[in-house]
């Protein structure tokens, strides 16, 4: 576990010491080797720090400082009250600390994206070649957007097409069902009637019958007539007309 | 007593100072050596066996801005070491700049009953518990990157968030204590 002088980070292994071997002397189990205290303070002066690592290291300093001044409020503020009630007042406290973070997290994002914008804006107004590639940048941009509404707009003229198509649809399909109800309803509504009607059917068949065998003796005696008179029918134009009728009922069932 | 104390001394710039007390002395070497491969800061760890430190380091000692405890759930000892050490603890610590971790929770050597008490004492202290796996490479790998974002935050290195924050979005719970009824 040695280290050169950039990534100097130290184990030191501190051994208690045991009442019973007061011989021994805590010490340090050293898994560096001996410039190890020199080390650490030649890591933090011949790093070459940057304005970033210095931006953070000037953040990590201001923390430890909150920190401790957060302490020193706590002693002076103290005042006597139960665990318990404690317990119930932190999540209150909680999710106020949470909502004020983020409110001033978010005031610090539109803060920076004000001060990008304004760079961005200054930048703009000179004219070197830095500057026309942004406003080539931001030409392109300007030309999707648009575009992109472009599209945006169509597809929702689109979209309420298909809403439309779908309304009509939904409305057939009701329209549907009323008339498929509507007429299972009358079907079965005609039952009183119904056996009226079917009596009435069934006798005018009964007659029907009755006629159209009437009407086939008829015929079958006129052709019997006919043939035994051995008649020549063609001829006289009266038989022919007898004789054409009977050939439209049929002879026999 | 010898209590640590937490504010006693300034802060290094850049740095991050953890303490690591286990009576097995077994994990905390590879998490030593694994924690210390860290580069964008400079992370100094110590060891301990168990508190109270020795008063002979205490000038060469930088601040303290985590102090782990390394549990075994196998062995009584490491959780009655731990709990005892726990009296030489500065209560400043308890603010979010310490934390529990456990090893062996798989094990089937290791009573539920211990597992139980660990947690009873990091939920009361308000303090994290971390579950470790120490005999892969992988485990080790996985337990130091966590501490290092707990300590990340200890070591005021986070700009945003404070060690006493994180510590109540941290902190163990019991599972009963959703159904307590504490409201009323």
């Amino acid at each position: 576990m040695s280290f050169g002088l950039e990534a100097s980070s130290i184990t030191f292994r501190e051994v208690m010491e045991s009442s019973d071997s007061q011989g021994k002397l805590n010490h340090m189990v050293g898994t560096v080797e001996p410039n190890d205290v020199p080390a650490a303070e030649g890591a933090t002066g011949q790093k070459d720090t940057s304005p970033v690592d210095m931006l953070r290291i000037k953040q990590q300093m201001s923390n430890q400082c909150f920190e401790m001044a957060v302490q020193l409020n706590a002693e002076k503020n103290k005042r006597s009250c139960s665990t318990s009630e404690a317990e119930r007042d932190l999540p209150e406290y909680i999710s106020e600390l949470e909502r004020v973070k983020t409110l001033h997290f978010n005031s610090t994002l539109t803060l920076h994206r004000m001060q990008m914008w304004h760079a961005i804006g200054e930048k703009l107004n000179w004219s070197d070649s830095e500057a026309d590639a942004l406003k080539a940048i931001s030409d392109r941009c300007m030309g999707l957007c648009s575009h992109i509404k472009h599209l945006q707009q169509e597809s929702k003229k689109l979209q309420d097409e298909i809403t439309e198509i779908q309304k009509n649809r939904l409305e057939m399909k009701r329209v549907t069902h009323e008339k498929i109800k509507h007429m299972e309803e009358f079907s079965k509504k005609e039952y009183p009637d119904m056996e009226k009607y079917k009596a009435a059917l069934e006798k005018g068949q009964a007659n029907l019958e009755k006629y159209k065998k009437m009407a086939i003796m008829t015929q079958n005696v006129l052709r019997g007539i006919l043939l035994a008179c051995k008649v020549n029918w063609l001829d006289d134009p009266k038989l022919r007309d007898i004789a054409m009728t009977l050939e439209e009922f049929p002879i026999s069932e | 007593m010898s209590l640590l104390k937490p504010f006693s001394k300034l802060p290094g710039l850049n740095t991050a100072n953890i303490l690591l007390v286990e009576s097995e002395e077994q994990f905390q070497q590879s998490l030593a050596d694994a924690l210390v491969e860290e580069t964008s800061v400079t992370v100094n760890v110590r060891l301990a066996k168990s508190l109270p430190l020795p008063m002979e380091n205490d000038e060469s000692r930088p601040r303290i801005d985590l102090v782990v405890f390394i549990i075994n759930l196998t062995s009584e000892l490491s959780f009655q070491s731990a709990e005892a050490s726990l009296k030489y603890l500065d209560p400043g610590y308890f603010l979010g700049k310490v934390c529990f971790m456990v090893t062996n929770a798989r094990n089937a050597s290791s009573p539920a009953e211990r597992l139980d008490a660990v947690r009873k004492l990091a939920s009361s202290l308000h303090c994290p518990l971390l579950f470790a796996e120490d005999q892969t490479p992988d485990g080790v790998a996985s337990a130091t990157e966590r501490l290092l974002t707990i300590l990340k935050v200890a070591a005021g290195l986070v700009p945003i968030a404070t060690a006493l924050y994180v510590s109540n979005l941290t902190r163990c719970t019991l599972p009963l204590d959703i159904d307590l009824p504490s409201f009323d």
